[in-house]
């Protein structure tokens, strides 16, 4: 059987690195709506992989620093 | 509340306000006796009627609705910002209307519910005929689950906006 696998983000602590970045900000800078943006802080949404690759882009880093993920048995 | 939500909550109370009108008006035509339950063609005159009521006034409905969101959106930012331009406010606008893959994949998965409510609201108008109910009874099952499955995709979509898709 698979391993489930939980995925955690390290959003908040990237926008704060990146000057308090606002919500809003980074909606705008990778195209999507600012609800999407919370949704996925808050681990309630999990982004396409292509969102995934702009959210890391937007703050400059590789995408293993934006998600991490567990798996478990 | 975001943008997506107050759309959903709009077209909600439409699809209900709709659904309820056609209600009276069709007990009123029962009651009265002006509709018999083997009348099959005022019956459909009657839907088709509230179908076209339906379509121009949830189109009149949402341009109304994003009329009033963009000007309030505009007094917002006004507010906040005295100087701020007209550019200025049509970014924030386009912004905060913008469709992403998260309401896409919720439209997604709210229209499927949908589908269900369709097809059970077909599958018992069905089985109202063999039980030999009358047309009638039939033709207005498969009516109202199209009316509900439409109001249950809304539900959904703000219940998922609100909830998160996790995991796909």
């Amino acid at each position: 059987m698979a391993k489930k696998i939980e995925i955690s983000n390290n959003i908040r602590k990237l926008r704060f690195f990146a000057s308090e970045m606002t919500q809003q900000e980074l909606a705008e800078k990778v195209g999507v709506s600012r609800q999407t943006i919370i949704a996925i802080e808050a681990g309630k949404y999990s982004p396409s992989l292509e969102l995934s690759f702009r959210l890391a882009d937007a703050f400059g880093v590789k995408l293993d620093e934006v998600f991490e993920c567990h798996f478990t048995e | 509340m975001s943008y997506q939500e107050k759309r959903n909550i709009v077209s909600i109370l439409t699809g209900a306000a709709i659904l309820a009108a056609y209600g009276l008006v069709a007990w009123g035509r029962v009651r009265s006796g002006a509709i018999g339950p083997d009348d099959l063609a005022a019956w459909a005159g009657l839907m088709l009627v509230f179908i076209g009521i339906g379509i121009v006034a949830s189109i009149v409905i949402q341009i109304v609705f994003h009329i009033l969101l963009s000007v309030s959106i505009a007094v917002e930012k006004k507010i906040q910002d005295r100087d701020c331009e007209d550019l200025e406010i049509e970014k924030t606008i386009k912004n905060e209307m913008v469709e992403d893959e998260m309401g896409k994949l919720i439209e997604l998965k709210a229209s499927k519910a949908g589908y269900i409510v369709a097809g059970t609201g077909f599958v018992a108008a069905l089985i109202s005929l063999v039980l030999h109910a009358a047309p009638a009874v039939m033709l207005n099952l498969v009516f109202v689950s199209m009316c509900a499955a439409s109001l249950i995709e809304g539900v959904l979509q703000l219940y998922y906006f609100r909830k998160g898709l996790a995991h796909g």
